[in-house]
């Protein structure tokens, strides 16, 4: 946009008697911002956009014995056609629906912490130490614990209440790890929180209790439209996290399974493309996964201009 | 002045981060390239216990062929066929590659030289070709063995009264001193981890010759599989049975085989376990932890009268030869080394594996190696190894569910029998 003017201007000023060098500086001036936009350019066409249509274009030829070769959709109706992928698919569909939970958790925690429950020194340091551990030794101390014979188990047994295979049954492992995934990252969503706690109007709350409002009054009529802006963006990066970053969980705690019950679309493209060298299938599932995030990111860009016009 | 410095220092950052793009991705790297220098990817050559075999391979391939440079690249195991696929995608692999037999080399051979001109004269000597062959033709030469045995803790045998050196030869009799010993000892009858899948393959190739008849069990090597066949239902139905009366331990579905299952049984809770031959969960690790001569193995308790319990057993890893490298005589040549009596044997001692050179005296390693020894003359080929990766990796997930109680055996035998018409 920025080129525009001088590019409307040039040719009534070539018009004039004026000297050679300043219609020079004047292309020179017309260029410079292509000049210095071409890095970044070439950068993101060359190294994003360029291996993305290769992928694309790699995701409607053949595997095996027809590597190379054009099959159309082939490897887009094998997808759909394949529970595994169909159970990751819906897998994201839980996901979305846990999404309210991942966001209660830190933002009802947060609340306590803010209105100062006894200790909430020690709670703020406590609850954001999980965000620094990698997902890997996370996943391997909950298998520890969830372990059939492990301290959990143990623990209800003495209870009185029955041992869960919380690993290895298919109806209870996507929720166990999707419960430890919230445990591992919600610290980071609690910062967030507090954060948006200290533009919090301190008189508004001093209001509410001389009018003697109750805990879940003042959360409900108080708290929670003063931070829905951070709400909001709390909703959209807990979001991008559970999409893009559960494959070291799985890996290390349940490996997709039981019976494919915790079978995301990240750890089915590794599995078609690393054990059952089926590099092009893969290519499709990540065009696949490059659709949805898409039409994600879209959604929550939209939400993000509706937040931002509230300003 | 300053900042022209400034500028030039950037400039040389710039090309020196250019220059280490270009060589990781340039003709140096994993390629054999030059004729004179072959490249080997293993998972295993990076492993202290492997330093014996690979110093004996390298010194029998410098007497052939003093003037060719051999490097090993040991690449980590459970990003291995990754790291495969994306070199053979790319057309520049290695010249010499490592592969597990059945499914993983088959599914690969269209990046392979066939062997069958180059390695006639130690067909005699190694036993395992059949896991490394498609189509009737030799793709790599056996170094190990891997096989199911059925291995039994002769101490809780024998502190339930049970005649440790008679194991017993029908499943009736199996089940019964399973009760015997978990009752006065505790200990369950089967170590069990089924968290990755695997438990279904190693119990379908254990049990398989103790259920299929010798036809049912052939046809079914030579790809003639009835899925719904009562013995091939019998198989998963017994896989069922076995977990819904208690002999497993607890949450299968959840216990890793590697290393959880194997732990199982090497600290004594569990009296029977079908684990491997070689690398790891076989005779030398229980061994550790139970001692050599408590360690048994024993046919798989006979199911079915008419069947033929056997050892199932097929080549383990072996080395192949790139379709793509310069001088295949050459590479073959190194595959040869790689399998020589030697290096084997080296193989053998320090890495606990059951060589594929049955010439090696093994009987120093207690009753159980000798006793897996003297079955491999009469072994078969492992019924899973038989199956595509996909029908395996399918057959993983359909035994989590059984296991858990949310299929039935007619729809395993039936899924299973699509999958292998698709795949």
């Amino acid at each position: 946009m920025s080129s525009a003017g001088p590019a409307v201007r040039g040719p009534a000023e070539a018009a004039r008697p004026s000297s050679r060098r300043k219609r020079r500086r004047l292309r020179a001036e017309r260029l410079a911002p292509f000049l210095l936009l071409a890095p970044a350019v070439l950068v993101i066409a060359a190294l994003r956009l360029w291996p993305l249509l290769l992928g694309v274009n790699f995701s409607f030829t053949g595997d095996g014995d027809r590597n190379g070769t054009a099959v159309g959709f082939d490897n887009y109706l094998a997808l759909f056609g394949d529970p595994l992928f169909r159970t990751a698919l819906r897998n994201v569909g839980l996901l979305v629906l846990l999404l309210p939970v991942a966001v209660a958790v830190p933002g009802l925690l947060a609340t306590f912490v803010y209105l100062k429950v006894p200790g909430h020194r020690l709670y703020r340091a406590v609850y954001f130490f999980p965000a620094v551990l990698s997902p890997v030794i996370v996943g391997a101390i909950f298998t520890l614990l969830l372990g059939f014979d492990g301290p959990v188990n143990t623990l209800l047994g003495a209870l009185g209440l029955g041992p869960v295979d919380w690993l290895g049954n298919p109806a209870v492992a996507i929720f166990t790890v999707v419960g430890v995934h919230v445990w591992a990252t919600f610290g980071m969503a609690l910062v967030v929180f507090l954060a948006g706690f200290s533009t919090l109007d301190a008189s508004l709350l001093d209001a509410a209790k001389v009018d003697g409002a109750s805990l879940p009054q003042t959360i409900r009529h108080v708290i929670v439209p003063s931070l829905s802006r951070t709400i909001q963006f709390v909703f959209v990066t807990t979001m991008i996290g559970m999409l893009t970053s559960m494959f070291g969980l799985l890996y290390v705690m349940t490996s997709g399974g039981p019976a494919g019950s915790t079978y995301l679309p990240e750890y089915y493209i590794w599995i078609q493309q690393g054990e059952m060298n089926k590099p092009a299938l893969a290519s499709a599932a990540s065009t696949a996964l490059f659709l949805i995030m898409l039409v994600v990111g879209l959604a929550q860009i939209a939400v993000l201009r509706r937040t931002g016009r509230e300003d | 002045m300053k900042q022209r410095a400034l500028w030039s220092a950037a400039v040389v950052v710039g090309l020196a981060l250019t220059a280490g793009c270009g060589s990781a991705a340039g003709p140096g790297s994993p390629s054999g390239g030059s004729g004179d220098k072959l490249v080997v990817w293993d998972w295993k050559s990076g492993d202290a216990k492997a330093a014996g075999y690979v110093a004996k391979a390298k010194a029998d391939f410098a007497k052939k062929h003093p003037g060719v440079e051999v490097e090993f690249v040991a690449q980590p195991y459970d990003q291995y066929y990754t790291l495969l696929g994306a070199a053979v995608q790319a057309g520049r692999g290695p010249d010499v590659i490592l592969f597990n037999g059945g499914g993983k080399i088959r599914d690969r051979t269209d990046a392979l030289a066939p062997l069958d001109s180059y390695v006639a004269e130690d067909k005699g000597r190694l036993a395992g070709w059949d896991a490394f062959t498609k189509a009737g033709k030799i793709y790599a030469e056996p170094v190990t063995l891997q096989g199911h045995p059925l291995y039994y803790d002769k101490g809780l045998y024998q502190k339930a009264g049970l005649n440790p050196d008679a194991p017993p030869r029908t499943w009736d009799e199996f089940v019964g001193n399973c009760g015997v010993i978990t009752q006065k000892t505790g200990a369950k009858c089967f170590a069990l981890g089924n968290k990755e899948g695997n438990g279904i393959e190693f119990f379908l190739s254990a049990m398989g010759s103790a259920i299929l008849t010798p036809q049912e069990y052939d046809d079914w090597i030579a790809g003639k599989r009835n899925w719904s066949a009562p013995d091939v239902k019998r198989i998963f139905e017994l896989w069922k049975q076995v977990n819904d009366s208690g002999l497993n331990n607890e949450g299968p579905n959840s216990t890793a085989m590697f290393n959880d299952a194997f732990a199982l049984f090497q600290s004594g809770k569990a009296a029977n376990i079908i684990g491997l031959m070689s690398d790891v969960g076989h005779w030398k690790d229980f061994a550790e932890f139970l001692g050599a001569d408590k360690v048994g193995v024993m046919d798989a308790p006979r199911v079915n009268p008419a069947a033929a319990p056997s050892l199932p057993y097929d080549g383990g890893i072996g080395y192949g030869v790139a379709k793509w490298t310069k001088d295949p005589k050459v590479a073959a040549d190194l595959v040869r080394s790689l399998s020589s009596t030697d290096a084997l044997k080296a193989f053998y001692q320090d890495g606990g594996a059951i060589a594929s050179d049955t010439t090696i005296d093994v009987s120093a390693s207690g009753p159980a190696v000798t006793t897996i020894l003297s079955e491999v003359k009469t072994g078969k080929p492992a019924l899973h190894v038989a199956l595509s990766s996909k029908t395996v990796e399918e057959m993983g997930r359909l035994s989590q569910q059984l296991l858990s109680g949310s299929i039935t055996v007619d729809a395993v035998v039936q899924q299973l029998a699509d999958s292998e018409k698709t795949g």
